[in-house]
């Protein structure tokens, strides 16, 4: 079942060939061999040499040495070499050919088994070598178109890695900067660069390594100036072919790296000397690799895109809602970001983060139903009233409910205003019957109207509202979301103190203006 | 230069892989499943031995439990496996100190990962020693 190969493996075959033509019996030998080419210098001319010793050990092992070393000094003249020489009846020829490119010399041998004059007829003996000298040349044609498959095959496996790797990267990335990184990495190391740079359309230049560099190292891209660098690139933007230039000294390979709305960035790697030159290969590799790269970048560009505009869409129309009711304003903003911080805290997987950030975003989206004389009104509110209130996270639902889309945010929506105990509404679910997005969105809900300055009352400062809050946890409050948003707040306000308190400008008064008046 | 095994039933992917670690240099040996690679590696030591998992008879793990213990291979072991294998598979693997690279393999990165094994430490070191019956010649 198992076999040894070694970086002999072509020669192996030519052994078994060349085995096969030589022939023994009518009380003679015939052997054939090959040497001459660097590549199978190292191939001891077995057959030659195993002739010369079955003949005579003497005179005819001096005889096929001494038409060996001659073969291998210059194959040329081997032909004359033996031929009438060679004593004791042996005789030899040789022909130059080529194997997989480099030259071979092949070599036949003819003797005797036994001593004695030799019989054998020149015509024979060429006649033998034609044959041998045709299948060692198709055997090296055979070798050639072998690798020739092998490189092809290798490099297919090379991309094909490649791109089951991205793939599987962007499941778990979709920040672009990220899948460029991995895509320009990788590029870099199958093109054996040290760095690969992007030109951008307005001349900077961003640098990935093939190998992750040490910190506080100085980095170095392609050593190339400003203005070949401008040079290399133009021609790429411009063709959008892949080119391979002698720039500077250097050689320098530039393929295109298209973009979102058809922007061309250039993608710039050199050699250092030593490493041979880029080949037709790379050229194809380079091109082919950043060609389907740049498609999975424009793609999540397109979608960062598409999801940006939405979220800002929807933010607008909140924004909207929440101007209705000037105590409220900003509320909606605050119970996305501050939904999502929680959702975090707890261990929530980033893609149902997101959800939840929606749906925090949107939970009073039923307001805008609410007439604004009960919304806006100071004081406390009537039953009657109180009860149109409640109204708001079912009309919530109903209006988002034909964005088929949304559907977990629904959940949150819905069932905001839902208590553990059983007490809330509208359907008076209890503990875990409540979908953990609504338990979250009415954790951080009831803070952030606490912290905020209603109509009949100042704002409680955070401390407090803790306070309040925990209280309340078991009966009307979830308590393990309520400490997960504390401890998440808690965070947040040491390691961000600027940006918390420009979203948290608690204790300001905000005024009930026209709307209200 | 290092001595390679490679152990893979797939007697193309056989070829390509030890085409291809014979052109950077090294000596390679093949083996069509588990059973001849341990036979192999315990006539005659190797520095890295690259693997399949699955192979009719022994399969890579078996192979790979076998014979890493007895010191047989020197430099470490390379796993050529299915990108969507088990994740218990890989975690075993891990455990061993194998590097797991995913099919179709990355002949580059094959290679970066023959050359380290090469110029490091051995990998087997971190290994438990099997117990002393199941030594083998190594």
């Amino acid at each position: 079942m198992s076999t040894q190969t070694s970086a002999s493996t072509d020669q192996g075959l030519l052994r078994d060939l060349v085995g096969g033509l030589s022939v023994s019996g009518d009380g003679r030998t015939l052997s054939v061999g090959v040497v001459g080419s660097a590549a199978y210098a190292s191939q001891p001319p077995g057959h030659c040499l195993d002739a010369c010793l079955e003949g005579d050990p003497g005179a005819a092992l001096m005889r096929g040495c001494e038409f060996l070393r001659g073969a291998l000094r210059n194959a040329a003249d081997v032909a004359q070499l033996c031929d009438g020489k060679c004593s004791k009846g042996f005789r030899a020829a040789a022909q130059v050919t080529s194997i997989a490119g480099s030259p071979a010399t092949v070599v036949t041998v003819e003797g005797p088994l036994t001593g004695g004059p030799g019989r054998c007829s020149p015509v024979d003996l060429l006649g033998r070598l034609d044959d041998a000298a045709r299948l060692v040349q198709r055997i090296g044609q055979m070798l050639e178109e072998n690798a020739g498959f092998a490189n092809e095959i290798l490099q297919n496996y090379e991309q094909l890695n490649l791109i089951f790797d991205l793939t599987q990267q962007i499941a778990n990335v979709t920040d672009v900067r990220e899948i460029e990184k991995v895509l320009l990495e990788r590029v870099a190391r199958l093109l054996s660069s040290d760095a690969v740079c992007v030109v951008a359309a307005e001349g900077a230049c961003r640098t990935y390594f093939a190998q992750p560099q040490p910190d506080g190292a100085v980095s170095r891209g392609p050593a190339l100036n400003p203005a070949e660098l401008a040079q290399a690139a133009d021609f790429v933007r411009r063709t959008r072919h892949v080119r391979v230039a002698v720039v500077g000294g250097r050689q320098v390979i530039a393929a295109p790296l298209v973009r979102l709305d058809d922007k061309v960035e250039v993608v710039l790697a050199d050699r250092s000397a030593g490493r041979g030159a880029f080949s037709a290969g790379d050229m194809m590799l380079i091109e082919s690799v950043l060609a389907f790269g740049g498609q999975i970048i424009s793609n999540t560009e397109l979608h960062e895109r598409m999801h940006r505009m939405l979220l800002e869409v929807t933010r607008a129309l909140v924004a909207a809602i929440d101007k209705k009711d000037h105590y409220t304003s900003g509320h909606s903003e605050r119970g996305g970001f501050l939904t999502r911080l929680t959702a975090q805290e707890l261990g929530v997987p980033p893609a149902q983060q997101q959800t939840m950030e929606w749906a925090g975003l949107l939970h009073d989206v039923g307001k805008i139903g609410i007439p604004e004389e009960i919304l806006c009104k100071p004081g406390k509110l009537t039953p009657e009233e109180w009860e149109v209130v409640k109204q708001h996270p079912r009309m919530g639902y109903e209006i988002l409910q034909p964005i088929a889309s949304l559907g977990v945010i629904l959940d949150g929506v819905l069932y905001h205003h839902e208590y553990p105990d059983g007490s809330g509404y509208p359907e008076g679910l209890r503990g875990d019957q409540i979908p953990l997005v609504a338990r979250i969105v009415h954790v951080v809900d009831t803070f952030d109207a606490l912290t905020s300055t209603r109509a009949y009352r100042r704002a409680y400062s955070i401390e407090r509202a803790i306070e309040i809050i925990r209280a309340e946890e078991g009966s009307r409050i979830d308590t393990e979301v309520a400490e997960a948003f504390f401890r998440a707040l808690t965070r947040y306000r040491r390691e961000n103190p600027a940006d918390f308190a420009a979203r948290f400008s608690i204790g300001s008064e905000k005024e009930c203006e026209n709307a209200c008046a | 230069m290092s001595r390679i095994l490679v152990a893979e039933d797939d007697p193309h992917i056989l070829r390509l892989i030890s085409m291809w670690l014979q052109r950077e240099g090294h000596v390679v040996f093949e083996a069509r499943n588990g059973l001849a690679a341990r036979d192999l590696v315990r006539a005659e030591p190797v520095d890295i031995l690259v693997s399949d998992i699955n192979m009719p008879g022994m399969d890579g793990l078996a192979l790979i439990e076998s014979v890493i213990g007895e010191g047989c291979v020197r430099r470490g072991v390379i796993v050529l496996t299915n990108r969507w294998d088990h994740a218990e598979i890989r975690d075993r693997l891990a455990d061993w100190g194998v590097t797991v690279l995913p099919k179709p393999f990355s002949p580059s990165r094959l290679s970066e990962v023959v050359e380290s094994l090469a110029a490091g430490r051995p990998t087997t070191a971190r290994m438990a020693p099997p117990p002393v019956s199941e030594r083998g010649a190594c």
